[in-house]
């Protein structure tokens, strides 16, 4: 965190490496939270874009109240709001529903206890599998569970990029779960 | 079982987030509920597969493409930031122009015009004297 502060410090000063090197620290966070939210690489590259040129014209106003990483992704949050309801996504834009094979697939691969490295094409698979269940969600469930499960920030931290309570924080990844545990029901047999 | 409030708190427990105390309760709840304890079971089977969503790269020449948008974003930002100079620096000019032409034509507003003087108003000093001589010999004669 102090190494954002440094390198943000100098970038203010006019130091154009300072910031390179904050683009080449933070560009994969970025993208993929913004790809975890909006379900499209194209599109995640563009916005991914559109954060950096921000933090580049408003990096002089950023007063450190917060660390420069919940900054950064209250940027990209708001960018990938902004371009749902762009959209006017906000529920579903993507192709969502399982098919029976796919639902095959998914359990096969949880099932598997070695994971074979050389299977690429099973694993994209996968990840699309799960890319379609993120997209199956409305915006605010996607953004919690992105911020929480992909990107692995606290409660707090989500909290502060959300501006929202930490109670509410509780509350929201519950429900998202639940709609998430849903999606995802013919992994449980047995059902609730 | 109405378990929603424990329910919640299975969702902060899997990302220990709860209090100590909070974590008891759960505890000692999860003994006695085994919808809840099939509840947890179900969100660590959600977040497992969510973990197996692996980090993707941004496309190539990402950095390349983006200082070249900050290239053209500097480009535009000094330009606008000197359009309110400029502006003014035109307004300055313009006003400046206005009080030197003034300045310049100031005479032909502010003065009166004098008069011309026709060249049938100036004494003709040949036909004056011409005047004097029949004068003086309508009154002394002829002096010949």
């Amino acid at each position: 965190m102090e190494e954002d502060f440094e390198l943000l410090g100098k970038f203010k000063k006019g130091d154009q490496h300072a910031f390179e090197l904050l683009v080449r620290k933070y560009k994969i966070t970025v993208f993929n939270t913004i790809y975890s939210i909006i379900g499209n690489t194209q599109e995640a590259d563009d916005i991914a874009q559109e954060v950096f040129l921000k933090v580049y014209t408003k990096g002089s106003s950023f007063k450190g109240k917060s660390s420069f990483s919940t900054w950064l992704y209250r940027i990209t949050v708001n960018k990938c709001i902004d371009e749902l309801r762009k959209r006017n996504n906000k529920i579903i834009s993507y192709e969502t529903e399982f098919g029976e094979e796919e639902k095959l697939k998914l359990k096969d691969i949880l099932a598997s206890k070695e994971r074979d490295i050389t299977e690429e094409l099973r694993q994209k698979e996968l990840q699309d599998i799960i890319q379609k269940a993120m997209n199956s969600l409305p915006e605010k469930d996607r953004i919690i569970l992105t911020l929480k499960e992909i990107e692995g920030l606290s409660y707090n931290e989500i909290s502060q990029v959300m501006k929202i309570s930490l109670a509410k924080v509780k509350i929201w990844l519950f429900r998202a779960r639940q709609k998430l545990k849903e999606k995802l029901a013919f992994l449980y047999p047995q059902g609730e | 079982m109405f378990c929603t409030k424990f329910k919640i708190l299975l969702s902060a427990y899997l990302d220990q987030e709860i209090t100590k105390e909070e974590e008891e309760k759960l505890l000692e709840h999860l003994k006695k509920c085994a919808d809840c304890a099939r509840e947890l079971e179900y969100l660590k089977e959600i977040k497992k597969v969510l973990l197996l969503k692996e980090r993707r790269e941004p496309q190539e020449f990402f950095e390349t493409k983006l200082f070249e948008r900050i290239k053209d974003k500097s480009k535009e930002l000094m330009w606008r930031a000197y359009l309110p100079v400029f502006k003014k620096s035109i307004l300055v000019f313009l006003m400046f122009f206005l009080l030197v032409a003034g300045l310049l034509n100031y005479r032909n507003f502010f003065y009166q015009r004098r008069t011309e003087v026709t060249s049938d108003l100036l004494i003709d000093t040949q036909w004056e004297e011409n005047f004097e001589e029949e004068l003086l010999e309508i009154y002394y004669g002829s002096l010949g």
